[in-house]
């Protein structure tokens, strides 16, 4: 089949059983590839009621015919999975160079079912599939673990592996690869350790069926030079993510004492040009990515190297919890990817821990002694170190999750735990801008700006404004953006360098044959967003709009500083979003999709 | 003519190695490229590329005279000639010369056909006149 | 000698259509786009010769300045 690898490797780890089937075509015509294999596959395969980190939940990794090829940015994988953090639906997006060797080894997808009796890694070279003894790397973190697998096995092999927190099933445990790349959020590491899988081990010879070589060639030149022409491409390749921290702060977007304000006193030395100046050895990119925003840094204060600081935790480490040295922020972004945590619900999570120790719902001695103040960068540290190995009082309670720790600890922390649907939300504080706020209520893996980012439409449009077409973008992007990560590329190529998208359209005709259209995706897009719906709406006991609602801080809250103090969002007019947003969905007053839109959409057969 | 390389700009991205295998073989497989990315993690942090320098020292060995000089001026293999004695490989000086029956019949190498520079999005990788003295 | 300021895209709405504004040495950026009727709040990210500054910058002559916008985000 044109445009696949061709296979999805399953893994029975209870039983060690490894098979083989071919990739189905109708599979790959109504969902393309990526999360889209992975909702269907979730939504068939897992049983209602699964327990996440039993052995009934399955993790499904799976790529798009655009990796591993000439198009740019062909380097995504999604992993899917029902997330220990929520309950619900979890996908997490992986870059680097791992998504291109699986396709090298004939692979669409592979799923890890049940549990593995004793820790092991699976090792895929091209045919040669095997579960090997783990036990001389459990317990390590990541950056030993792929170095020593690389030295045991050579450096074209690909490695994606768990840290001590997947291990110990932090329930925002990530995966980690390459340094610097993760499939990070909804606690898909702690799936992984849950079922014993310490790394995949990956190399593949093969290449990819592709319908018209000649055709791929002429339209990937194309998007390159598209892409290196670009007006946004030498600076979005300078500065990476953290182009964006200052002027967040301009703007009230910049998350400071767990999302209280939206500008923090010291953002400017968390800038972009002092990260440059600082911290930056050289740009490092994922595969094939002409504009590389990956940030290979050195820690002189620490003597140690990471990949990052990523704007979200520059926001989320940095002006979050009142630290305003990069270094500091760096060796918190350094220790979350070693011991293989989600950066961006750790930073959440943590503030939340400060501002409960600022109002005496935690004491000291609740935290293990630590002094959770702001700013207290030693204290930082050492919690994440806790979280990881859920040690002590403080660890334990922070590997929940806010949610679940906010429900512990009560005392009204409930009303600052800043998560939608149990999923902290990522580094854009939403007290004024409306439509950004709507994304996050309705994100599909809860509070995450994966799918829509609309912080400059907003400001466009009118931050507080309600009206129908801040919903329709909200909506549009949802359907549209994700499909370059269903389609196993990089979207930020079209998100930061603005290219014309109709550039791709080209590329996916060469590779996988036929005439395709973003309006073709954006339906295929539409019917993954529902299916992930009834997903929602079949494993959560109750689910109702009151899942979409944001944290009660951006609508009752409004800053007492920076550029949004004294701005808030209604709670009347939070309500009139979702019921526009719901309205334009084709969903019901409860927020579920009705029988006409999933007839629409091909999801009659699908019963709740 | 011959390409350059300016490590220090080589971002590991990989996008040369899957075009240049589209142009030798019409296949996308990083496997079958002619130039060599090596990563140098985690220190000093950076990727060192090896590509070919076009002096012909392949030529100059090659029993059948597979190895010809193309339009460009570069030499290439014409594969109908070459009969994988690989007598090639180890006169390369870069590494850059290849022989693996699992991927191909012929020893291939690079044939500046410059579909790399052309993806290389950090502008790493150009082609330029042979130095007549060594940098 | 005058200084260009070079827009991205989507600021270009606010000066039909113009892919470029002049400023006299000695102006702020901020001041630029004031005088220019820009939003300053859309403009996400000021460049001077390579380098990423601040709306307070005061422009000197031969800057070359890029004035960009995140439309997509993250």
């Amino acid at each position: 089949m044109n445009g696949y690898g061709g296979s999805i490797l399953r893994v029975n780890l209870t039983e060690g059983r490894i098979t083989r089937t071919p990739t189905s075509p109708g599979l790959a015509r109504d969902y393309i590839g990526g999360r889209g294999f992975g909702i269907y596959t979730l939504y068939h395969e897992v049983p209602k009621g699964a327990d996440p980190l039993g052995p009934e939940n399955k993790l499904i990794i799976s790529t798009g015919p655009f990796a591993g090829t000439m198009v740019p940015g062909g380097g995504k994988c999604d992993w899917t999975t029902k997330s220990p953090l929520t309950g619900g639906y979890a996908d997490a997006s992986m870059g680097g160079h791992f998504t291109a060797e699986l396709r090298y080894a004939g692979l669409d997808s592979i799923i890890l079912e049940g549990i593995s009796p004793k820790p092991v890694y699976l090792f895929i070279d091209d045919d040669t599939v095997e579960l090997r003894d783990a036990a001389p790397y459990w317990g390590k973190g990541v950056f030993d673990v792929e170095d020593e697998f690389k030295k045991k096995y050579g450096e074209e092999f690909q490695i994606a592996a768990i840290g001590p927190g997947g291990e110990n099933r932090v329930l925002y445990a990530c995966v980690n690869h390459d340094i610097g790349r993760q499939a990070g959020r909804g606690g898909v590491g702690a799936v992984m350790g849950s079922k014993q899988v310490k790394a995949i081990v990956l190399h593949g010879t093969k290449s990819i069926p592709v319908a018209d070589v000649a055709g791929l060639r002429t339209a990937s030149l194309a998007l390159f030079k598209a892409c290196k022409e670009a007006e946004m491409t030498r600076d979005w390749t300078r500065y990476g993510t953290n182009i964006v921290s200052s002027w967040c702060d301009e703007v009230g977007a910049l998350p400071t004492h767990n999302f209280q304000a939206g500008s923090y006193e010291g953002a400017k030395t968390l800038s972009g040009p002092v990260m440059r100046e600082q911290l930056v050895v050289m740009d490092k990119g994922c595969f094939a990515c002409p504009c590389p925003c990956g940030k290979y840094s050195r820690l002189k204060k620490y003597k140690s190297h990471l990949e990052g600081p990523e704007y979200e935790t520059v926001g989320l480490f940095g002006a979050n919890l009142g630290i305003s040295d990069l270094q500091d922020v760096g060796e918190c972004n350094r220790l979350c990817d070693e011991y293989g945590i989600d950066a961006i619900s750790a930073g959440v999570c943590v503030g939340w821990a400060m501002e409960c120790y600022e109002r005496g719902l935690l004491t000291k001695a609740d935290c293990d002694g630590l002094e959770l103040k702001w700013g207290n960068v030693e204290a930082v540290h050492a919690t994440i170190r806790k979280i990881a190995f859920r040690e002590g009082k403080l660890g334990e309670l922070l590997a929940q999750g806010t949610k679940k720790a906010a429900e512990t600890v009560g005392g009204g922390s409930e009303k600052f735990a800043i998560h939608v649907k149990g999923m902290e939300q990522s580094a854009y504080a939403t007290h004024s801008a409306t439509a950004m706020l709507l994304a996050y209520m309705t994100g599909d893996v809860g509070a995450h700006h994966n799918r829509s980012w609309a912080i400059t439409y907003d400001l466009q449009v009118g931050r507080d404004k309600v009206v129908p077409e801040k919903v329709a973008r909200i909506i549009w992007l949802q359907d549209f953006r994700p499909m370059f990560e269903t389609l196993g590329c990089c979207r930020l190529q079209w998100v930061e360098l603005g290219i014309d998208r109709d550039l791709y359209m080209p590329a996916l005709d060469a590779i996988v044959g036929g005439a395709h259209t973003w309006k073709e995706m954006e339906h295929i897009g539409a019917r993954i967003w529902n299916l992930t719906r009834l997903y929602w709406a079949r494993e959560i006991e109750g689910f109702d709009r009151s899942w979409d609602m944001p944290s009660p801080r951006f609508y009752s809250e409004p800053p007492k500083s920076g550029a949004t103090q004294g701005q808030i969002t209604r709670l009347e007019d939070v309500n009139k979003l979702l019921d526009i947003y719901y309205e334009q969905r084709g969903w019901d007053a409860n927020g579920l999709p009705t029988p006409e839109t999933l007839k629409n959409l091909q999801l009659d057969q699908v019963v709740l | 003519m011959r390409l350059y390389i300016n490590n220090s700009l080589c971002s590991g991205c990989r996008a040369c190695l899957v075009t240049c295998s589209v142009n030798l073989f019409q296949e996308n497989n990083p496997k079958k490229a002619a130039l060599v990315l090596i990563p140098h993690f985690p220190e000093p942090g950076g990727y060192e590329m090896k590509v070919c320098t076009q002096c012909g020292d392949c030529a100059q060995v090659c029993p059948t005279e597979a190895i010809k000089q193309n339009e460009r001026g570069a030499y290439y293999v014409d594969r109908a000639e070459c009969n994988l004695c690989e007598a090639c490989v180890p006169e390369c000086l870069e590494d850059v010369m290849f022989v693996n029956t699992k991927h191909a019949d012929t020893a291939w190498k690079c044939d500046l056909c410059g579909d790399c520079v052309s993806v290389c999005g950090t502008f790493a990788l150009s082609i330029g006149e042979i130095d007549a003295v060594p940098a | 000698m005058t200084v260009m300021l070079r827009l991205h895209p989507a600021l270009r709405s606010y000066v039909e259509g113009k892919p470029e504004l002049t400023a006299a040495p000695g102006a702020s950026v901020r001041a630029v786009l004031s005088d220019a009727g820009i939003p300053v709040e859309l403009v996400a990210a000021v460049i001077v010769n390579d380098e990423q500054r601040d709306k307070d910058y005061v422009l000197q002559a031969g800057d070359r300045v890029r004035l960009l916008a995140v439309i997509g985000g993250g």
